[in-house]
């Protein structure tokens, strides 16, 4: 155990890719994930890829919705900030922006699983310097 | 949004595995050896593969 709180790690790095690891200490492992996902979803967004909501009668955008939700506050920011969040279809690079934008959040899914394994001591990483 | 990166298959494929290596490098593996050693079997394979990929569809446009 780390004497942190789980939960609050787990929410911490849905808000923010690498939140969660800064909270457990991880800090520099925090900023490269933190980069790393950041830079997918801004290039996602930049090749006018879509974020998906769910639509009734596709079963595919629940599974697409699902993986843009990952990245927690950055879809709510890209979805603000873009003057259109369901992309530019014509775009050539419309399919490789959507990509991008779903694998940031998969990978922020991934992160929240792995502050839980930290926080709960069921994975236990190298200590970082001070 | 600007576009931050020219509308090259190649190079948006290349991008991509860099991030994907990266992250997984850092996530499954602890110690800078065994994390530059996963980092570039994932880019190899990734781009690599993408190569292939497009290759054997070559033949096959539609």
């Amino acid at each position: 155990m780390t004497g942190r709180h789980p939960i609050a790690a787990v929410v911490l790095a849905w808000i923010f890719p690498g939140l969660g690891h800064w909270y457990l200490g991880r800090r520099r492992l925090a900023v490269a994930f933190a980069a790393i996902v950041t830079a997918m979803f801004v290039l996602g967004l930049s090749f006018h890829g879509r974020l998906w909501l769910p639509v009734a009668g596709q079963p595919m955008s629940y599974v697409w919705s699902f993986a843009d939700f990952g990245a927690g506050a950055l879809q709510l920011a890209g979805r603000a900030l873009v003057d259109r969040p369901e992309g530019d279809l014509l775009a050539v690079t419309h399919e490789y922006g959507t990509v991008y934008l779903a694998t940031a959040g998969l990978m922020n899914l991934l992160l929240m699983l792995e502050v839980w394994d930290i926080a709960t001591g069921r994975k236990s990483k190298e200590k970082e310097p001070a | 949004m600007i576009a931050l990166v020219p509308a090259d298959h190649f190079l948006i494929m290349t991008i991509y595995a860099l991030l994907v290596s990266g992250f997984f490098a850092l996530l499954w593996r602890e110690g800078k050896r065994e994390r530059w050693k996963l980092f570039g079997i994932l880019l190899a394979s990734l781009v690599l593969g993408g190569l292939a990929v497009a290759w054997l569809m070559y033949p096959f446009p539609r």
